[in-house]
């Protein structure tokens, strides 16, 4: 029986400029560590090959240091290894595989196809058919010659690709690299490997995006997994079973706040991040002086146990209450003002916003202060 | 609130009691010079509403040097229609009473009723400082201090407040704060004056730019390494496909075939210009061939022109000999006629010479007869002259003698005249026939005679008579006399004379001989001028002369007689003709006997030269001869004529040949063989060197890339655009800070203006009516604080806003006083008691600026009393009040009336 981990787009070099820089390194980091967890699994697992569906690399020119540091990730599984290029890494005249071969990095049980010819493993009776990709966008299907060519019988026939399968993705998206549809029943394949998508799908009985081992986007889409692959013999259906490897969660979530209950909601929400999650959380609706400075504080103390979370309060219109109001003690000129601002938060765009962020400076002023002689 | 009575006493200067009275409302003016006391009496009133009574900190109260004293203050005042009278005294026995009305107070009780009446506080402990003073303290203005406005304002704050009636506290202490922070929040972020980002705002923006530059830049990097890879592998597919295919071979191959056609056609060309070279060589000798034949032609013609040349040499030859003939017959024709003009000249010059030699001669004698006689006559006048001057010679006397001896006839006459005159005269008269003697003379007749000497007188007869002459001189005289006598006859002895009369003919003769002499001189000269020697040589030269001429005139006659002799005719005729006729007649005839002989010369030349070119003509024609004769000649001339025949017969061969050669030849086109070769060659050589030039390119791109890889430009792009997003979002949030923090200044900053200006209302219309009258127009702004703000006035640009402290001294202090007097006026509605005490205040206006500020004081005293002390009393005299000088006052003592 075969039994493999699929992978794919790792993306090794990404950098993560929307978060701050301390969230950004421990980010990309995990791009390594997750590689270091996947090579435990497969040791511990003890299959019998790792493929990798190209995008190892998230550009050519990475720098020596982050090559190097990859290939050793790997060392965790001393099995063979199978990748191919992708769109990011594609196997150009100089890429980052000829420098990886020039520096020695990639270990003698690590194959990288970077030619479309079959590799064949004897030890565990594999052919693999690699489609690597040459260029940086090709419009031509790389998969093509699965079905031509020959391999030894009574060995494993796998594929292993880099793109978008026709008519499974919306259209426009990913148009490039294209691969058909059907090609692993086309060519007689076990087993189809894919990469270029993100998350973890299922396209076909035995053609299967891995997805990234480790997430590195908000879109829900299932990533973070490797799949763990069987074939009991060559042309038996293979049992896939995703595995999460990934250390982070990406959520991107949104609340509307519109009556106090709806606060109490987002704080028990906010509660339950912890140090695995990355997230982003827009907040529209309505609340009081009093709900926001409850929703800061609560953001605060999130903040301090998440990963990373992120509130766009943009969406929020900010309504003092007469006692909110009473509370900042805010009578004459400055009152004045508050009311200026609450009528101004209400002008769609610009000015609103403007307004909206007035207004929560001044109140966190007079909070201050109001704290300030509290505590004199 | 009006104060009437004011008593001081042991207070500093005022040891003694002073007391003034009579205080009334509006201006009391007080004078002093410096040191006065004027100062002291201000200290009086605040130590008396001011200062605890109990406290220990008021010994500067005391006079100096008085340790015992008790300074006491008494005052009197109204207040709403109550009097009061407040009596403090310090230190030694402290006290305090204020009498209200019928009421009294004592102590801290009656003290803490006059604070909260006039506004102000007590010190905790110790003396009073100027954040207790409240209303007071703004309006009793110290020397020095009307400039300073915003401590006193700041300490009187609350009771201007609760005087405005309104909620000014809240402005100023939350709102204030508040708009504090905001301003403060907002200037971290942006500049105060132009809002342009500044602080950590700018160095986000800087840092963003920055980081936004180097991702371009690393763009750009990651560009060119891109190009360079796909270069790469476009330069490694054609190396490979060339490396493959060779696609130069073929182009060599066909370089090699069209050089070998080229070689081809080459050889035929060689032959062809071999042909050509030697078809030009034939050329060449027929020609050569050609004039040696022309030239033998050439001295045949040559022999036959010598031949005609003699011939014609001959004739000319026997021409010019006929000419030299005729011309010599001439010559002999003319050389006769020039030997016959000559000869006939020559007769006329001798008969010329021969009358010429007679006239001469006969002038010569003439002469000589003349000379001759002249001669004569001289030597007879030299005769005569020679004579005379022999008799001057004789007679001559010299000149001094005849002087000495006139001089001395001339005394002895004297001396003989003296004499007589001194001598006895003796006259006689003697009878006839007597005689007698004297001095041994026979005397008879009658006469006298002179005695001048002893002297005897005979008389016959009778005796003798010896006369002695009486003078005693007349002897020295006769001696005298007989001196000179002898003196003269030795002088007329020595010239042989007998008298003086004889020397005086003497020199008349002489003179006479001289005349003589000089007559036969003068004579002489006539004839002779030059002497008689002379004449004779004349003469002798005359005769020589003549001898000459006879003798030329005889020889002219012997040659005339030997001419005579010769044969020849007609000459005796011609003899006589002109000389200038035949001089003229000869030169004719040597002029033509010259111009024939010319001719003859030229004749002679000519004939020369003929014979010349004779001669040449000979020797040329037999040159010529000799050529013709020349035995080899024939010889060579067959030759010649026989190789030309050869040379022609070659020729017409080697054309035929050339013809077909240079037709095979231009079938060829070697021109176009060898344009084929170096295409052929070039494309070869060029595809070879672009494999060659695209290994190299493989080379270094490969290199490069290797270098560039190294570099992580990616990572590095994806690392600076990492920072980018966030210095970008961080540039977003601060932007939005900034501009809400702006927003939010600008908002509250304007609430507050706009409430602070109606709560401060009444206070600024107080205000503007006391500064209208200093300056029309202006407005001067109250903050929040109620201090004066900035004075915003008309100026020469329009209008000009200046903050108060930037205001000169002058104007801060006119300010400072026309503030508190509106405090005043605020504090008066709100019914607050109102005492203004001005210290020597304005001294630094200047005269316009102090009289405004006089009326200013007038209108506001229509209102309060004000109490004004100075040191320039002429200042203030328009007050319309009457001065009170200090010194005056202190001089009456107590109780000095107002």
């Amino acid at each position: 029986m075969l039994h493999l981990l699929h992978t794919a787009d790792w993306q090794i070099g990404k950098q993560f400029g929307q978060f701050e820089p301390d969230e950004a390194a421990l980010l990309a980091e995990a791009r390594f560590r997750s590689v270091e967890s996947l090579a435990a699994l497969a040791s511990a697992q003890r299959v019998d090959l790792v493929l990798v569906a190209g995008d190892v690399f998230d550009a050519q020119g990475v720098s020596d240091r982050t090559l190097l540091r990859l290939f050793n990730s790997m060392a965790g599984y001393a099995g063979p290894w199978v990748m191919i290029p992708g769109n990011h890494d594609a196997a150009l005249s100089e890429s980052v595989w000829t420098r990886a071969a020039r520096l020695n990095a990639i270990a003698p049980n690590v194959h990288v196809c970077l030619t479309a010819e079959p590799l064949l493993l004897d030890g565990p009776g594999v052919a693999i058919l690699p489609a690597p990709l040459t260029q940086r966008i090709t419009h031509a299907d790389l998969t093509e010659w699965f079905a031509g060519a020959d391999t030894p019988p009574g060995m494993h026939r796998i594929g292993l690709a880099h793109g978008s399968v026709q008519g499974i993705l919306a259209d426009g998206i990913d148009s490039s690299n294209p691969i058909a549809a059907g090609r692993a029943a086309q060519a007689g394949l076990d087993y189809l490997a894919l990469g270029d998508w993100h998350g973890c799908r299922q396209v076909d009985a035995r053609t299967w995006y891995s997805g990234t081992h480790e997430t590195d986007r908000f879109r829900a889409n299932d990533s973070g997994r490797v799949l763990q692959v069987r074939i009991a013999a060559p042309q038996a259906m293979p049992d896939v079973q995703p595995v999460s490897i990934g250390q982070y969660q990406w959520l991107g979530e949104s609340a509307q706040l519109q009556v106090a209950s709806d606060i109490d909601a987002l704080l028990a929400r906010l509660a339950a991040f912890g140090p695995a999650d990355v997230v982003q959380f827009a907040l529209s609706g309505r609340c009081d002086l009093a709900g926001l400075q409850r929703i800061r504080d609560a953001v605060v103390q999130a903040q301090a146990r998440a990963r990373s979370l992120r509130v766009d309060m943009g969406g929020l219109r900010i309504e003092p209450t007469p006692e909110d109001i009473d509370a900042l003690q805010a009578d004459g000129y400055v009152g004045e003002v508050i009311g200026d601002l609450r009528a101004a938060q209400g002008v769609d765009g610009d000015d609103g916003e403007l307004a909206r962020d007035a207004l929560v400076l001044l109140a966190g002023l007079l909070d201050e202060r109001r704290a300030r002689e509290g505590a004199a | 609130m009006k104060l009437t009575r004011l008593r001081v006493e042991q207070f500093r200067a005022f040891r003694q009691p002073l007391e003034i009275t009579g205080l009334h409302d509006g201006i009391n003016l007080f004078t002093g010079p410096n040191e006065a006391g004027k100062s002291t009496l201000v200290a009086a009133i605040r130590a008396a509403f001011l200062e605890r009574h109990r406290s220990g900190s008021v010994d500067d109260l005391r006079p100096r040097g008085d340790g015992s004293a008790s300074p006491t203050v008494e005052l009197d005042f109204s207040l709403d229609g109550t009097d009061y009278r407040l009596a403090k005294r310090f230190l030694g026995k402290k006290r305090c009473t204020l009498q209200i009305g019928s009421r009294q107070l004592d102590g801290s009780e009656a003290e803490d009723h006059l604070a909260e009446l006039l506004g102000f506080r007590h010190a905790g402990r110790g003396a009073s400082t100027s954040e207790h003073w409240g209303i007071p303290g703004l309006l009793w203005v110290q020397q020095g201090g009307a400039q300073e406005v915003r401590d006193p304002v700041g300490h009187a704050t609350d009771h201007l407040r609760s005087a405005l009636n309104a909620s000014l506290g809240e402005i100023a202490s939350s709102g204030g704060e508040i708009i504090d922070i905001v301003e403060a929040q907002r200037n971290e972020l942006l500049t105060p004056a132009t809002g342009a980002p500044r602080g950590s705002y700018a160095e986000a923006l800087r840092r963003q730019a920055a980081l936004a530059a180097s991702v371009e830049a690393l763009d750009a990097d990651i560009a060119t390494y891109r190009q360079k890879v796909d270069r790469l592998a476009t330069v490694r597919r054609e190396h490979e496909a060339d490396a493959a295919e060779q696609p130069w071979a073929g182009f060599r191959a066909q370089e090699q075939a069209a050089r070998a056609r080229l070689e081809e056609a080459r050889s035929l060309e060689a032959g062809l210009a071999q042909d050509r070279q030697r078809a030009e060589q034939l050329a060449r000798s027929v020609q050569l061939l050609r004039s040696q034949l022309d030239a033998f032609t050439a001295e045949e013609q040559a022999l036959e022109r010598r031949k005609a040349a003699l011939d014609a040499a001959a004739q000319a030859l026997a021409s010019a000999r006929t000419l030299v003939e005729q011309w010599r017959a001439r010559r002999r024709e003319a050389d006769a006629r020039y030997d016959a003009a000559r000869a006939a000249l020559q007769q006329a010059r001798r008969g010329d010479l021969r009358r010429s030699l007679a006239r001469e001669l006969d002038e010569r004698r003439r002469t000589i007869t003349d000379f001759t006689q002249a001669l004569s006559q001289a030597e007879g006048a030299h005769a005569r002259a020679l004579a005379a001057q022999r008799l001057a010679a004789e007679s001559a006397i010299a000149d001094d003698d005849l002087a000495a001896l006139r001089e001395q006839q001339r005394r002895i006459t004297e001396l003989q005249i003296q004499q007589a005159a001194a001598a006895t005269r003796v006259r006689y008269a003697l009878d006839d026939g007597r005689a007698l003697r004297i001095g041994g003379s026979a005397v008879s007749g009658s006469g006298e005679r002179q005695l001048v000497e002893a002297t005897a007188i005979e008389l016959p007869g009778l005796g003798r008579l010896d006369i002695l002459p009486g003078g005693a001189d007349l002897p020295e005289l006769g001696r005298r006399e007989a001196d000179l006598r002898e003196r003269r006859d030795a002088i007329l002895l020595r010239l042989g004379l007998a008298s003086v009369d004889d020397a005086e003919s003497r020199r008349q003769a002489h003179a006479r001989h001289q005349a003589d002499a000089a007559t036969a001189i003068a004579t002489l000269k006539a004839l002779a001028p030059q002497g008689v020697e002379r004449l004779r040589t004349d003469i002798a030269a005359q005769q020589a002369r003549v001898q000459e001429a006879e003798q030329a005139l005889a020889r002219l006659q012997e040659a005339e007689q030997a001419l005579a002799r010769l044969p020849e005719a007609g000459a005796d005729g011609d003899a006589t003709r002109p000389v200038v006729e035949a001089e003229s007649q000869e030169e004719q005839a040597r002029e033509s006997a010259a111009a024939v002989a010319g001719k003859l010369a030229a004749a002679d030349a000519a004939l020369a030269n003929a014979q010349a070119a004779f001669d040449a003509a000979t020797r040329e024609l037999a040159h010529a001869q000799a050529v013709l004769d020349a035995p080899e000649r024939a010889q060579a001339l067959a030759a010649s004529q026989r190789n030309l025949l050869d040379a022609r017969a070659e020729q017409a061969a080697l054309a035929a040949r050339i013809d077909a050669l240079a037709q095979q030849v231009s079938a060829a086109r070697p021109d176009i063989l060898q344009q084929d070769v170096e295409r052929f060659g070039r494309s070869a050589e060029q595809l070879e060197r672009g494999f060659s030039q695209r290994r190299d390119e493989l080379t270094r791109l490969d290199v490069e890339l290797q270098t560039a890889g190294a570099l992580g430009l990616d990572e590095r792009r994806a690392e600076a655009a990492r920072d980018l997003a966030q210095a970008t979002r961080r540039v977003l949030e601060l932007a939005r800070r900034a501009r809400a923090l702006d927003h939010l200044f600008g908002l509250l900053r304007n609430r507050r203006r706009a409430l602070t200006q109606r709560l401060q209302a009444p206070l600024q219309a107080h205000l503007n009516h006391y500064l209208q009258l200093l300056f029309p127009g202006a407005v001067l702004e109250i903050d929040e604080n109620l201090s004066p703000g900035p004075l915003t006035r008309d100026g020469g640009h329009g209008a000009e806003s200046d903050l108060f402290e930037a205001l000169s001294f002058g104007a801060r202090e006119q300010m400072g006083i026309i503030s508190r007097l509106a405090y005043a006026d605020l504090l008066r509605e709100a019914g607050r008691p109102t005492l203004i005490i001005l210290d020597d205040v304005l001294v630094h206006s200047d005269g316009t600026r102090l009289a405004q500020m006089k009326r200013v004081l007038f209108d506001a005293a229509t209102r309060h009393q004000i109490l004004l002390f100075t040191c320039h009393p002429a200042n203030w005299r328009d007050l319309g009040v009457s001065p009170r000088a200090i010194d005056a006052l202190r001089a009456a003592g107590p109780s000095a009336p107002a």
